[in-house]
């Protein structure tokens, strides 16, 4: 058979799937519960992009698709990218949580150190494997894990810092081990640290910031003027409050005092998979958005810090409460703050925005700027020398890349 | 070949529902099924609850609850699986297995796009997990976010007994 119309291709498929009903029922449901358009390892079929902007002004992208790690760059801010570069080299079971995603981070030089991490075991154990490319994304080295320890990992956060050096937060599990043979109880995850001082080829060892944190967030993280990590994250609190930290090093090894950000009193023994967001702006101000379900209240919040995270502005309630606001993202960009989350109506997803100009003094109102009706990515933000952008992976509509104007 | 084509697509229409009626298959948790859910349960008490393979505290809670069905046989227990995974099935119905929930009602989320399941099961759920709702004889639901208390269920479920009596 030459020629193989539409027709008779639907027909020789229908007949397959009737051959093969197990096979035939798990492909379908596979596309249709899946998160992904499409099973290839292309941008279009990308579950997860995480954007940054080199010193160039080149953009790039790290995605997840088809079990591998790509990235491309883009010199056009986002409309052609370059032939991907495979950074995994062979399909892995990366980590799917709502909350997961690669890393990137670009150095002065355009060296790009680039983590990730995925489920090494079937009882969803996770690792965290790190790599690095020092010919300018031409090809990355072999991931390797971040940490010799082999308990669970997830959730790491990479950044350069002024000096060329790459901090890396995680969360780490393995205090739970000395804990049980102690016959203790182990709530949560530690959160852990490391530096590379070869562009995130390989990592020192890992240092305990803090114990029996939230175990299934996505962690925020930024450097302040003076070029030290800021961490922000969901804490286990007394009574197993699930409320919000941060902690600013004084250099790349030793951090400060963990200051809480807000007491919503979110006591819950549950993974809520929906972490914080942090930029630090020019003026030195701690910006913070996060979601809660606490007893003192519920929904998406922002809030401020003018003495490096000691102490916090009262919460300011964002997004529409009936439309169930979540996936806050903010960024301090050369426009001002910018901050962007999803709100869910029942059919579609919209990603609104609001903008300040006064370092968080007083915001825009919000403004829709994109939808979808089908499964997306959370919405995130990254800045060049003259704009935010909006970078946000959809199932339906493909990845949208679009620059943040300034609000009146 | 057009006949072919009708023949296939009616003898898939035939077949498509079998799996799913199958000792221990997964149901699929699409739209609409929240309340397909509720119909077939109308008048029992039942407890439905969410969880996933990769959240922490679900495993520890999750062999507490299949003890609860034994011990609870006029409570209609049902799971959700509302994580998403290619390979989730499998790890999905072996922890099942090994928590004694086996025979459970057991769905997994079948559409990718979780929030609009999520939002015809309760507006304001973000998807954090373990979650059980207990739903009542009257229909009324009752939500404990988090691990639930064994003693809270059993509690809840002599009551629906007594209400009967």
């Amino acid at each position: 058979m030459r020629y193989c119309s539409p027709l008779v291709r639907a027909a020789l498929a229908a007949i397959m799937l009737v051959a093969l009903p197990g096979l035939a029922a798990a492909q379908m449901s596979h596309q249709h519960a899946s998160e992904a358009a499409c099973d290839e390892t292309d941008l279009h079929c990308a579950t997860r992009v995480t954007p940054a902007f080199g010193p160039d002004g080149t953009l790039w992208l790290a995605w997840m698709a088809g079990g591998q790690i790509s990235v491309a760059s883009s010199k056009d801010q986002g409309a052609t990218f370059s032939t991907p570069v495979q950074v995994t080299r062979e399909r892995l079971n990366l980590d799917w949580g709502p909350d997961a995603r690669p890393k990137l981070a670009i150095d002065a030089k355009g060296g790009i150190a680039l983590a990730f991490s995925i489920f090494r075991d079937q009882a969803f154990n996770g690792q965290v494997l790190a790599t690095r490319s020092s010919d300018g994304g031409r090809r990355f080295d072999q991931p390797k894990p971040i940490t010799a320890n082999n308990e669970s990992q997830r959730f790491e956060a990479i950044g350069f810092d002024p000096s060329g050096a790459v901090f890396a937060a995680w969360l780490d599990k393995r205090n739970r081990v000395p804990a049980q043979q102690r016959g203790q109880k182990y709530d949560g995850a530690g959160l852990f640290v490391a530096t590379s001082k070869d562009g995130g080829a390989t990592y020192s060892d890992a240092k305990l910031v803090a114990d029996n944190t939230c175990e299934c967030c996505r962690l925020g993280l930024a450097f302040d003027g003076a070029g030290h990590p800021v961490v922000v994250f969901r804490n286990i609190f007394e009574g197993g409050v699930r409320d919000h930290a941060i902690v600013t090093f004084t250099d790349l090894a030793t951090p400060g005092e963990v200051h809480r950000v807000s007491r919503d009193d979110w006591q819950i023994a549950a993974c809520p998979h929906h972490g914080p967001s942090l930029a630090i702006s020019p003026a030195g101000t701690y910006h913070v958005t996060w979601y809660t379900n606490g007893k003192t209240r519920k929904g998406l919040f922002y809030a401020q810090s003018r003495d490096g995270g000691k102490t916090f502005s009262d919460p300011l309630p964002i997004g529409q409460p009936n439309r169930s606001p979540s996936r806050p993202q903010i960024a301090a960009g050369p426009q001002g703050l910018v901050m962007v989350w999803k709100e869910f109506d029942g059919q579609k997803t919209t990603i609104n925005q609001m903008i300040s100009h006064d370092d968080g003094a007083t915001w825009s109102k919000p403004t829709a700027i994109a939808d979808t009706a089908d499964s997306s990515d959370h919405p995130l933000l990254v800045s060049d020398r003259r704009h935010t952008y909006l970078s946000w992976m959809t199932k339906a509509d493909g990845y949208h890349f679009l620059a943040i104007g300034s609000e009146p | 070949m057009k006949r072919h084509l009708l023949a296939a697509l009616i003898l898939l229409g035939t077949l498509a529902p079998a799996p799913a009626a199958e000792q221990g298959a997964l149901k699929q948790f699409e739209r609409g099924s929240w309340q397909q859910l509720l119909r077939a349960h109308k008048g029992h008490p039942t407890l439905v609850h969410f969880w996933g393979v990769t959240c922490g505290p679900c495993k520890v809670e999750l062999p507490e609850l299949g003890q609860f069905m034994k011990d609870h046989p006029g409570v209609d227990v049902v799971t959700i699986s509302a994580d998403l995974v290619p390979n989730l099935p499998d790890a999905t119905r072996s922890m099942l297995d090994r928590a004694g929930l086996a025979s459970a009602e057991n769905w997994i989320f079948g559409d990718g796009f979780a929030e609009r399941l999520r939002y015809e099961i309760d507006p304001a759920w973000q998807g954090d997990i373990p979650r059980t709702m207990l739903v009542a004889r009257d229909g009324t639901i009752t939500t404990i976010e988090g691990s639930a208390e064994i003693a809270d269920l059993s509690k809840w479920s002599d009551a629906q007994a007594a209400a009967i009596r």
